[in-house]
């Protein structure tokens, strides 16, 4: 079946494979990838992967759902989705979000006009299962036929009409797997429609009545978080171990020694970094404690359950997950009495914590959450650091911004502020601030290693980033020129990592990427060596 | 009366009970979770970049700043002209915008004919030949507003039919009932313009029928195009508040309550008392980590069932 002809009634056919994906479709990068030979391959499915898991959308098995094995088992599944939907236009079970969902459901023009917007449609080469409204198609389908009053009968009428069976489900799982939720498209839409919301409730139906998600987000993910006190599996333990290495490993690199305030009842500040940073790159939160050390900030580290990993992986597919992880962290902060929570570089913490979780907080629960990079912008500009510039000025560095931080909350320009005085080579990518794209790693992609999902993730959901990357340093793009790209989220990171090494960036042009509070310290006159180990990357 | 005029009485009251409706129905559901998305336009100061009161340091010690005048801007930019597709989708904004200005000028055509019809009561003769300057006004803008919008919104009609039935995306996620809305509104714009153009080229006759119907007086007979055109625009009428035509509506409800609503939940506000309610609803969800029965409040500080583990058993 030609991919550019499928229409939404197709999602619901049996003839196996519904969309096939070419590498030689999607848009063409800027040297030096423009050619496709240069660019890592797209590895099929096995055959055996193939015939355990649904893949039917389009040879990816991000979720790995078991291909149920008898017709009764479809339809008990069939039936449990349909129970679902309904919950999710109930007013009990879906407060949270569904006078957004049915302003969607209702309003759509079908104008496409978010389809321009969205990076993955863009990059894939205008694929039509991953235009934004076409998942919310199938979804206002659905609505109208099983929620609307006489739905069966006018849904005919008017021609919404779509047949529901296991295939259509199947694929619409793993549809909701290839968005993002950077609402790029929501921002372009002229009702106000939100397509990203679509994908964000339709998850919801899978995990909070099916019980299917991606384990990396659920049980090793939220779940883990809850029991183990992270989603990387560090214990409290561990955690202060690695605190005890990052102490160290400053002493070495800048010559600075002290103790990292852990558990200080009556601190103002309770920091909460991503965990992953601790293990992947723990020069960022080693950045941090010495910029906060600088500037005499009173603030703390929590060892605390859950009080040292700021993630929350619920934001992306479970409400229930959301709140739970997100009143463990405000009970963090209560007890060390803390004025304030302060959210490291990671920025679906940042909406997590500061804007979803905020309606569920009440009372004595309602602890003020502040981004980082709003602290670090007054620190820099208050001169409470000795900074010169000039130590950053073989860098070439452009600003990546995180949907959740930027599209999402409205933090736009205290990096900036701080880019402009610590980076003199700092320039904008095309489009940036609210308008930026998605590092491709957005609603957990970062995190899903399952099966060929993460070449789909470097060729499709990140092309747009790798393209934004490359064009904006394309005067200088061999790698006789240091370049960094300052993501300061730690999902992006996560994502910009892979992308990079799969693409062989670092290699082939030189173009380093890191936080923001890496290239601050770089800047502090105080330490002797650069911080930025350029080399050692 | 006749049973047109009843009919247009019926469709007229159906319109407005039913765009009440929707609008309660949207407005009484419980506040969802924060779902701002950026620029807003009422951050003073900070809207034209996308900035928020999240970049102030400590923003929660401070009277959040709201720029009103920034904000109505942005919504006159966005109803008038339809700037977010003038920018995004300017081939589909060629059809949509004359269709749309077209019904903007309707609407005060329809506003001039009844206020024509009260001047006319209160004894003010309305033409161009008229004495009262407002009589004078009154029809030059009927006649403006009403042959304006007839050919714009036809125009634009003919463009959306055509952008449907010819552009690929459109086409395919077109539906019957979505030709159906555009031609029944073509077919209105024509027989109001043939209305205009052949019996009524000042409005006088549109007037004095407004005049009858405000009056409850009956209409009478009508020349031939007219008897259509009432029936086609009470139709509208009584079919768009079931349809998604009525987006005027939900865009006021997407805009300033999902994409521009960023109050936050300060402790003793109303949206506080509103949470604590909904943190009392019951949960129905199936999956294993969610306790059957519980509450919001319960389900998020009950974490023993987060593996699904007991249910399970
Ligand atoms: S979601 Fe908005 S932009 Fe997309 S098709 Fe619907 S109305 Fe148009
Ligand atoms: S949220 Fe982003 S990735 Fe998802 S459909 Fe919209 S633009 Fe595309």
């Amino acid at each position: 079946m030609s991919s550019k002809k499928v229409k939404v009634t197709d999602m619901s056919n049996n003839q196996g494979q519904l969309t096939e994906l070419n590498q030689a479709d999607f848009l063409p990068l800027p040297p030096p990838y423009d050619k496709l030979e240069l660019e890592p391959k797209m590895k099929p499915l096995t055959p055996d992967q193939r015939q355990r898991y649904e893949c039917d959308l389009d040879g990816i098995a991000a979720v790995m759902i078991p291909r149920p094995k008898t017709e009764e088992e479809k339809k008990v599944l069939v039936d449990k989705f349909l129970s679902g939907l309904t919950k999710l236009f109930n007013k009990e079970d879906n407060w949270t979000f569904i006078q957004a969902l049915l302003l969607t459901m209702e309003y759509c023009a079908k104008c496409q006009t978010c389809s321009t917007a969205c990076p993955i449609f863009e990059e894939s080469g205008g694929k039509e299962i991953y235009r934004p409204s076409y998942r919310a198609d199938v979804m206002r389908r659905l609505y109208k036929k099983y929620i609307k009053p006489g739905g069966k009968f006018f849904t005919k009428l008017t021609g919404d009409d779509i047949e529901v069976n296991w295939e259509m489900i199947a694929r619409l799982a793993e549809l909701t797997y290839r968005c993002t939720l950077c609402r790029r498209c929501a921002q372009t839409c002229p009702i106000g429609a939100d397509n990203g919301l679509v994908t964000h409730e339709l998850r919801k139906i899978f995990s909070q009545e099916m019980g299917i998600s991606v384990k990396q987000l659920h049980e090793v993910g939220s779940v883990q978080h809850i029991q183990k006190g992270s989603s990387t599996g560090m214990t409290p333990l561990a955690f202060k171990d690695n605190v005890e290495f990052m102490e160290d490993e400053v002493k070495e690199r800048t010559g600075m020694e002290f103790k990292w305030p852990i558990d200080k009842a009556g601190a103002d500040v309770l920091l909460l970094h991503n965990a992953g940073e601790f293990l992947a790159w723990p020069e960022n939160p080693e950045a941090f404690a010495i910029i906060l050390e600088a500037a005499g900030i009173s603030y703390t580290l929590s060892s605390d359950l859950l009080g040292y990993d700021g993630v929350n992986y619920g934001l992306w597919y479970d409400d229930v997950q959301l709140a739970r992880v997100a009143l463990k962290h405000i009970e963090t902060a209560k007890k060390l009495g803390v004025k304030k929570i302060v959210l490291g570089e990671c920025g679906h913490s940042h909406k997590a914590l500061t804007v979803i979780a905020d309606r569920i907080l009440t009372g004595d629960y309602n602890i003020p959450r502040e981004s980082s990079l709003t602290l670090l912008a007054d620190i820099v500009k208050s001169g409470r650091l000795k900074l010169d510039k000039s130590r950053n000025e073989d860098i070439y560095v452009t600003l990546h911004d995180p949907c959740n931080v930027v599209r999402l909350m409205g933090i736009v320009e205290p990096q900036r502020e701080i880019l402009r005085a610590i980076s003199p080579k700092f320039r904008e990518m095309t489009p940036h601030g609210v308008e930026n794209y998605c590092c491709g790693g957005g609603s957990g992609f970062a995190i899903m290693p399952n099966t060929n999902f993460p070449d789909w993730r470097h060729s499709v959901a990140g092309r747009k980033k790798l393209r934004q990357v490359l064009d904006v340093f394309q005067d200088v793009i061999g790698p006789e020129h240091k370049k960094y790209v300052c993501a300061p989220c730690s999902n992006c990171k996560g994502q910009i990592r892979e992308l990079f090494s799969a693409y062989g960036v670092f290699e082939r042009c030189n173009i380093l990427y890191g936080g923001l509070v890496e290239l601050i310290v770089n800047a502090m006159t105080d330490i002797e060596k650069p911080f930025l180990e350029w080399d050692w990357h | 009366m006749g049973a047109l005029q009843y009919f247009i009485y019926l469709s007229v009251a159906v319109l407005l009970l039913g765009l009440l409706f929707k609008a309660m129905k949207i407005a009484r559901m419980p506040i969802h979770l924060r779902w701002d998305l950026y620029p807003i336009p009422h951050e003073k100061g900070k809207g034209h970049y996308g900035g928020s009161y999240f970049e102030e340091l400590d923003w929660w010690t401070k009277p959040l700043k709201v720029s009103l005048v920034s904000e109505v801007k942005e919504m006159s930019k966005e109803i008038l002209l339809i700037q977010s597709l003038f920018h995004h989708n300017r081939f589909l904004w060629f059809s949509s915008f004359p269709f749309h200005f077209g019904l903007y000028l309707l609407v005060g055509y329809l506003f001039f004919l009844l206020l024509g019809a009260i001047l006319n009561l209160s004894g003010i003769v309305i033409g161009a030949t008229s004495e009262s300057a407002i009589g004078v006004t009154t029809h030059y803008l009927t006649v403006i507003t009403g042959a304006g919008g007839a050919i714009l919104g036809a125009i634009g009609a003919v463009g959306l039919i055509l952008s449907r039935i010819f552009k690929g995306e459109l086409r395919r996620f077109s539906v019957k009932a979505d030709f159906f809305n555009l031609a029944l509104l073509l077919a209105l714009f024509v027989a109001l313009l043939i209305s205009l153009v052949t019996v009524d080229k000042d409005g006088a006759l549109h007037r004095s029928l407004a005049g009858n119907l405000i009056t409850f007086k009956p209409m009478g007979e009508m020349p031939s195009p007219i008897p259509l055109e009432l029936f086609l625009a009470g139709f509208f009428f009584l079919y768009l508040p079931f349809t998604h035509m009525t987006h005027f509506v939900g865009k006021y409800f997407t805009y300033h309550k999902v994409r521009w609503e960023d109050h936050p939940n300060l402790r003793g506000s109303k949206i506080e008392k509103a949470v604590t309610e909904y943190l009392g609803y019951k949960l129905s969800w199936s999956a294993a980590h969610i306790k059957p029965g519980s509450t919001w409040a319960e389900a998020a500080t009950d974490t023993s069932p987060v593996t699904g583990e007991e249910k399970k058993k």
